[in-house]
């Protein structure tokens, strides 16, 4: 598959914008679903990018920067996956699953960035000290553009390289290495969970987890309640916090009403 | 500190609170807010991205150069807290820098609010709206609708600049007493979001896992015996009524039989599976209606899917979960080794080098 120069940039500012939003902005541009349809729109495949988007999301669920941590990189994973699956014409779970190393690397790249940001602090301080509002603005912009423009040049010679290498990959890739990354990229979203139930789950709160888990098995049986299945149970799951929110509060007497404005004899 | 020679101060040297800041500049900083990491870095975190989201309101208050120093200074140590919930510190780190507090106390209370605020800002967008956003707006994507990434973006972001702007706000009027208004709630705060979160990654497992082990292990096989009826003339019948009784638990698959060993007629079933007596009728026309069996031998699959779906439906996306969970919590693993894990089991199960037959 050839490209375009006008291809290949827009892919280059697409990438630069990803970048800077994974950690600015909107905060929201940078997901698998938003880049993966717009990387298929930019390659004339929408389907597919929508496809491999919502493919790679699913596994970034829960997989997110929770506690400053830093999970495999969803920009440059994301962005991958969907050009592998639309070069290559792999099936898109074998394409997320072949796009995490990319995703690795980029978590990599992300950790050496913060680490080398570091140093920058310093002439930060001697900008405080003197009151230099305008240096600090600088120093922000410039930061961001240095994370946008080396993951946009990364990105960009993948992509090239991918364009023209891809078909020969995929062609060499066996059946069963293709069904591997298939089942593995299926996989992945579990780690997502798991880093989800480690970050909130206490003794007391297993029964809601297995609750969640025998209500959504109930919920998906019914057909007709098959796509609306997630919002029917968030419903059921937010009148059970809300429950135990009262309850807590409550018990918890006189001491919560000083916080809030009570009206006079209730 | 950084620097030898600059040693922040306790005081301001203006100690006349400022004017009330206007609702553009806090809406300003509001919409700055949302370039807080920008130069996100492991030695202080946000801390350079947060002075730049305040400074439009420093440079208000301060219209003293050596305080705004000062002020600048002190703001730009260690500071981390969750993105999208920034301008509640800085609302009341506002309120208190207007008021020209100490400035030991605007710094203890800027970093008590930016702490506990991680905890709630994660249970409240990572762990539920996008979640739930974004598993909705996948499945609506992966069934080719167009709309997904968009439905997807307004919801995230109507809900973010919403609270964005409304926790500047409601944070500068209530100065610190917001912090009493948060932390007597707090932990049933965020017990709750944690309850609502553990509820939905349990829906998830449902909902998202579709790892199912298609394995099928040969299980021996069934014998049977299939009818099978022709109209032949008489004499071609006596083909048949003298065929060789056969032991149907022993005869080859293929044998045509009507009798047993000890010569009693056959019972085998024909394509609908109701069982027919082999035998002869006679037609009447010359004509005799044969009705033999024919010994078949079916391999049996013991279905590993089947079998685990009776016990109950998605064990397999549970018992992995909760198998990363352990790993994750109780080993101290990092996601990536569990990723890394996953992967190994991926190609293992395949059957790498066509070893053994794939389980997915």
């Amino acid at each position: 598959m050839e490209y375009t120069i006008f291809q290949v940039a827009l892919v280059f500012i697409v990438t630069f914008v990803a970048a800077i939003d994974q950690f600015n902005f909107l905060e929201s541009l940078y997901q698998p679903i938003v880049t993966g349809a717009v990387i298929g729109l930019i390659l004339g495949d929408l389907n597919t990018g929508l496809l491999v988007g919502g493919t790679y999301q699913l596994m970034t669920i829960g997989n997110m920067p929770i506690g400053g941590a830093q999970p495999p990189n969803a920009v440059i994973g994301g962005i991958m996956a969907a050009i592998l699956a639309i070069a290559t014409g792999l099936e898109p779970n074998a394409a997320v699953g072949l796009a995490i190393p990319f995703a690795l690397l980029g978590q990599l790249g992300v950790t050496l960035v913060f680490t080398l940001m570091s140093p920058l602090m310093s002439s930060a301080d001697n900008m405080a000290h003197n009151a230099d509002t305008k240096g600090i603005e600088r120093l922000n912009y410039f930061a961001m553009a240095l994370l946008g423009l080396i993951f946009a040049v990364v990105v960009t010679l993948f992509f090239i390289a991918g364009a023209t290498i891809g078909q020969t990959i995929a062609s060499a890739i066996p059946t069963w290495l293709q069904t591997g990354l298939s089942a593995a990229g299926g996989m992945m979203r579990f780690v997502g969970f798991a880093v989800l139930l480690k970050v909130m789950m206490n003794r007391d709160m297993w029964g809601f987890f297995f609750m969640g888990f025998g209500l959504a098995l109930i919920t998906v049986a019914n057909d007709s309640l098959a796509t609306p299945a997630l919002l029917i149970l968030a419903l059921i799951g937010f009148g059970i916090a809300f429950w135990d929110f009262q309850q807590q509060t409550e018990l918890k007497g006189a001491a919560v009403s000083d916080g809030g404005d009570f009206e006079d004899g209730i | 500190m950084a620097s030898n020679e600059y040693v922040i101060p306790e005081h301001y040297e203006d100690l006349t609170p400022a004017p009330q800041l206007d609702q553009k500049t806090l809406n300003k900083m509001a919409w700055r807010s949302c370039f807080l990491q920008a130069s996100f870095n492991y030695e202080r975190m946000q801390a350079a991205g947060w002075l730049y989201s305040i400074i439009p309101g420093l440079e208000k208050i301060h219209t003293n150069k050596n305080d705004l120093a000062a002020s600048m200074s002190h703001n730009l140590e260690f500071f981390n807290t969750h993105p999208f919930l920034v301008t509640f510190v800085m609302g009341i780190v506002l309120s208190l820098e207007q008021n020209k507090v100490d400035i030991p106390t605007i710094r203890a209370v800027r970093v008590a609010a930016m702490g506990p605020l991680g905890g709630i800002g994660d249970a409240l967008f990572w762990l539920t709206l996008v979640p739930i956003t974004a598993g909705i707006t996948s499945n609506m994507a992966i069934n080719g609708n167009a709309a997904a990434p968009i439905i997807f973006l307004v919801i995230f972001n109507v809900v973010q600049f919403a609270l964005r702007f409304w926790l500047m706000n409601w944070s500068y009027k209530l100065g610190t007493s917001a912090i009493d208004a948060l932390t007597a709630n707090m932990q049933a705060f965020t017990r709750a979001a944690s309850i609502m979160g553990v509820f939905v990654v349990g829906c998830l497992v449902v909902t998202m896992g579709g790892t199912q082990i298609n394995l099928q292990i040969p299980n021996g096989t069934t014998r049977g015996l299939s009818a099978t009826t022709v109209i032949v003339s008489e004499k071609e019948a006596e083909n048949f009524t003298g065929m060789e009784g056969i032991d149907t638990e022993t005869a080859e698959a293929g044998t045509i039989a009507m009798t047993d060993e000890d010569g009693n007629a056959l019972t085998a079933s024909d394509a609908d599976g109701n069982a027919v007596e082999c035998g002869v009728t006679d037609l009447g026309n010359g004509m005799e209606s044969v009705t033999y069996g024919t010994v078949t031998e079916d391999p049996v699959n013991f279905s590993v899917a089947d079998t685990l779906n009776t016990i109950v439906p998605k064990l397999v996306p549970l018992m992995l979960t909760l198998l990363l969970y352990y790993m994750f919590a109780k080993h101290s693993w990092t996601p990536t080794k569990g990723i890394l894990l996953l992967f190994v089991l991926g190609i293992l199960g395949a059957g790498p080098l066509g070893l053994w037959p794939s389980i997915w």
